[in-house]
């Protein structure tokens, strides 16, 4: 409980709450204009956070994550296309909705069940911290070196098979940000690894140039030299609130769409796609009218929605609790903890409970906030659909400049993030997955430094997996493998037949 | 809350596909499932792009052994033995070096990343070469111009990228900034006053926000800046 009041009393820090506001509005706008997302805003923001405290840092790109996809339900409903791709499905039964004319239905219903979805896995991690918390603090005890490097090991593994049909290719992908990691001095004993003799690689990459490049400025070139969309006029109007009623008819399915969100959310590697696909399915079965999802379903709308906007806060646990990011998002944010020098892990149950507690506390804020926004200024927000993604593509290459030189005042850093970005723009247009390369930058880096400090512990090669957690997790990763194997397998034969 | 075993999204085809005037007496098996979401289909510059990557993974196969400290390794002798040792399966004579020093040693981090990305490479550039040849073996179009056409676009805005990096230090931020936003609108076929405006408007906005407000780093030494009078270059070099 102290820690939870220290961590409330964190909050009421002016820089904060600024935070807070301008986190999960510009989340919100930026989810409502098709062509940005929360992992370029978050790409640009990360260079900024250097100059801010961990709090502030961490609060601002929470607010963005957070209230990014409940914008990104705007002109998926609107106008058929989803502002984030997470909002994909809700297109399927919002815009169905919209076109019988329930717009307004529509988005309050997405709106009630997004905000249903964020409290659910929030204060289900706040119960869990305030239940679990003083035994928490003993796990830090059981988590050494080759217990972190085997959590990282699985989540690189749990990433590759989370991208079904081109694993190969996010293997290749995790394989080329892994390397991108190693490339510079090594700080024991002063080798070069694939530096050249180039002074600029002694120091390696930085994180965020190769972020800023693969992920703001790739999109930057892809609205460049795409073509700007038409959207049809949708008109909002007022009843925003109706759909908290019409979500409590349908309180089963938001609350296992809530859980689907939150399990999903805490699984490295696989977030909203496969808990909003879970959720609707299940949704789709139990239902009394199943032929009408995909028609305009409100059923389908709460599933999707709901499990969606539960994945956020559960998707810290794992980089919390573990230090080990489980996609794109949380991976930038591992970033932010880098440069404050937090290292999050097991240990921060014993020397932060108040630092938790913080940011979920703030979560809660920010999807109040996000709520009481939409309620009242919808039709306003409804508007960013209509900014041409050109000229948004111009304005992101603009961001982009400032975002990687006000890191080391390098314009050899920049020009590198041209070559990153122009690399992330055909990877793109390949339809390519991206967040492998960031991931195996942020893995590798982690295994890179838990090899090196556990390695005075390792005698024999069975000393890597001869601990409880490390043991565990290494049987967790066999099994994870042999299931790959076992689906390729299966996958094959049938395509045999 | 059990997941249903055979997941089927739509099981008549995606929402807004079906025609409802015809209905053929033998429908095509237009079932959706959730792998279909995930589906991934390599497009005509796949080739180019997976033959790059191959290059670039033998690229740094043939550097490993100069560029990652291979020539001063310490390996226990003999390393086999050592090795099937350290798998358990025969006993070592004498003092067995601890297994941490192979891992502090700088050429391992590479290896075990290219034990990786090698052979995934490889495979990957035979996935390609294959929808290729299936391509060329059915008609359908393997001409990469297109694609590379679209490379060729997008190089411009990256040679403007580059251009506006380099004349920062020279015009400053402000100035660069202001010249990289209102041309970029003008190139992108916003001519008419109004966009210019916004487009300059814009650009102003984020040195505000961004060095103004944030003080976020600029290059220190700007030739333009040093051109003015004392006081006023020391206020530009502080909020633009």
């Amino acid at each position: 409980m102290e820690a939870f009041l220290t961590g409330l009393d964190s909050l009421m820090n002016p820089q904060v709450i600024v935070a807070i506001i301008i986190g999960s509005v510009g989340g919100l706008i930026i989810g409502a204009v098709p062509g940005i997302g929360p992992a370029i805003a978050i790409a640009i923001l990360l260079p900024a956070t250097v100059f801010l405290d961990d709090l502030v840092s961490l609060v601002l790109l929470l607010g963005v994550y957070g209230s990014s996809m409940y914008g990104g339900a705007i002109p998926a409903i609107l106008i058929n296309t989803p502002g984030t791709p997470v909002n994909a499905l809700t297109t399927y039964d919002g815009y169905a909705m919209t076109r019988r004319g329930q717009a307004t239905r529509a988005l309050s219903l997405a709106y009630s069940a997004s905000f249903f979805g964020g409290c659910f896995s929030i204060l289900a991690a706040l119960i869990a911290l305030f239940a679990f918390g003083p035994y928490l603090r003993d796990l830090g005890a059981l988590f050494g070196q080759r217990d972190i490097l085997m959590a990282a090991v699985l989540g690189a593994v749990l990433l590759i098979a989370a991208h079904r049909q081109t694993m190969g290719l996010a293997a290749l992908l995790f394989a080329f940000g892994f390397l991108i990691a190693m490339i510079g001095r090594q700080t024991t004993r002063q080798i070069d690894r694939y530096t050249f003799d180039i002074d600029y690689l002694f120091a390696g990459f930085n994180l965020i140039v190769v972020i800023v490049g693969i992920f703001a400025l790739s999109q930057s070139l892809i609205l460049l030299t795409g073509k700007d969309d038409d959207p049809p006029e949708a008109r909002v109007t007022r009843g925003a609130l109706l759909g908290f009623t019409e979500l409590a008819k349908r309180k089963t399915i938001a609350v296992f769409s809530a859980c689907y969100g939150t399990v999903m959310g805490i699984i490295p590697g696989v977030g909203e796609f496969v808990a909003q696909f879970f959720s609707y399915s299940t949704a789709r079965a139990l239902s009394k009218e199943p032929s009408r999802f995909g028609h305009g379903s409100p059923e389908g709308l709460v599933a999707s929605e709901t499990a969606n906007n539960a994945v956020p806060a559960a998707a810290m646990i794992p980089l919390l609790a573990l230090g080990v990011p489980g996609e794109a998002l949380t991976a930038m944010m591992m970033v932010v903890f880098f440069d404050a020098g937090i290292k999050p892990g097991p240990d921060i149950f014993e020397n932060n409970p108040d630092f938790l507690f913080s940011l979920f506390t703030a979560l809660l804020i920010i999807n109040l906030l996000v709520l009481i926004t939409l309620l009242i200024s919808s039709r306003t927000i409804a508007k960013m659909i209509y900014i041409p993604n050109r000229f948004l593509g111009a304005l992101i290459m603009i961001l982009s400049f400032v975002g990687v030189f006000s890191i080391r005042n390098s314009l050899t850093d920049c020009i590198f993030a041209a070559g990153f970005g122009y690399l992330g723009f055909i990877l793109r247009r390949l339809n390519w997955p991206l967040v492998p390369i960031v991931l195996g930058l942020v893995l590798g880096s982690i295994i890179i430094e838990r090899i090196a400090a556990g390695a005075g512990q390792v005698k024999s090669l069975v000393d890597l997996v001869n601990r409880p957690v490390s043991g565990t997790l290494f049987i967790v990763i066999l099994c994870v493998l042999g299931f790959i194997l076992w689906t390729s397998i299966q996958n094959r034969q049938q395509a045999d037949q | 809350m059990k997941a249903p075993k055979d997941i089927y999204l739509f099981e008549d085809g995606l929402p807004g596909g079906t025609v409802d005037g015809f209905k053929s007496e033998c429908p095509p098996d237009k079932k959706f499932k959730v792998e279909n979401l995930f589906e991934f289909k390599r497009g005509r510059g796949d080739l180019a792009i997976s033959a790059f990557f191959l290059g670039l993974a033998l690229f740094f196969l043939i550097f490993f052994f100069t560029e990652t400290g291979w020539d001063k390794r310490k390996l226990p002798q003999p390393f086999g033995t050592y090795l099937a040792h350290q798998l358990g399966l025969v006993e070592m004579e004498g003092r067995v070096p601890r297994f941490g020093r192979l891992l502090k040693q700088s050429w391992l981090i590479p290896m075990i990343c290219l034990a990786l990305l090698v052979p995934v490479a490889i495979w990957n550039f035979r996935a390609s070469l294959r929808v290729y040849k299936w391509r060329q073996r059915f008609g359908l179009p393997t001409d990469m111009r297109y694609e590379f056409e679209k490379y060729g676009q997008a190089l411009e805005y990256v040679g403007y990228f580059i251009l506006y990096t380099l004349a920062v230090p020279i015009l400053g931020y402000l100035l660069s900034t202001l010249i990289l936003g209102t041309f970029l609108t003008w190139r992108l076929g916003y001519r008419s006053r109004k966009w210019i405006g916004i487009g300059f408007a814009s650009s102003f906005a984020i040195v505000l926000v961004f060095r103004s407000f944030l003080q976020i780093k600029t290059p220190v030494s700007i030739w333009l800046y040093d051109q003015l009078p004392a006081a006023l270059r020391g206020f530009m070099l502080t909020y633009f």
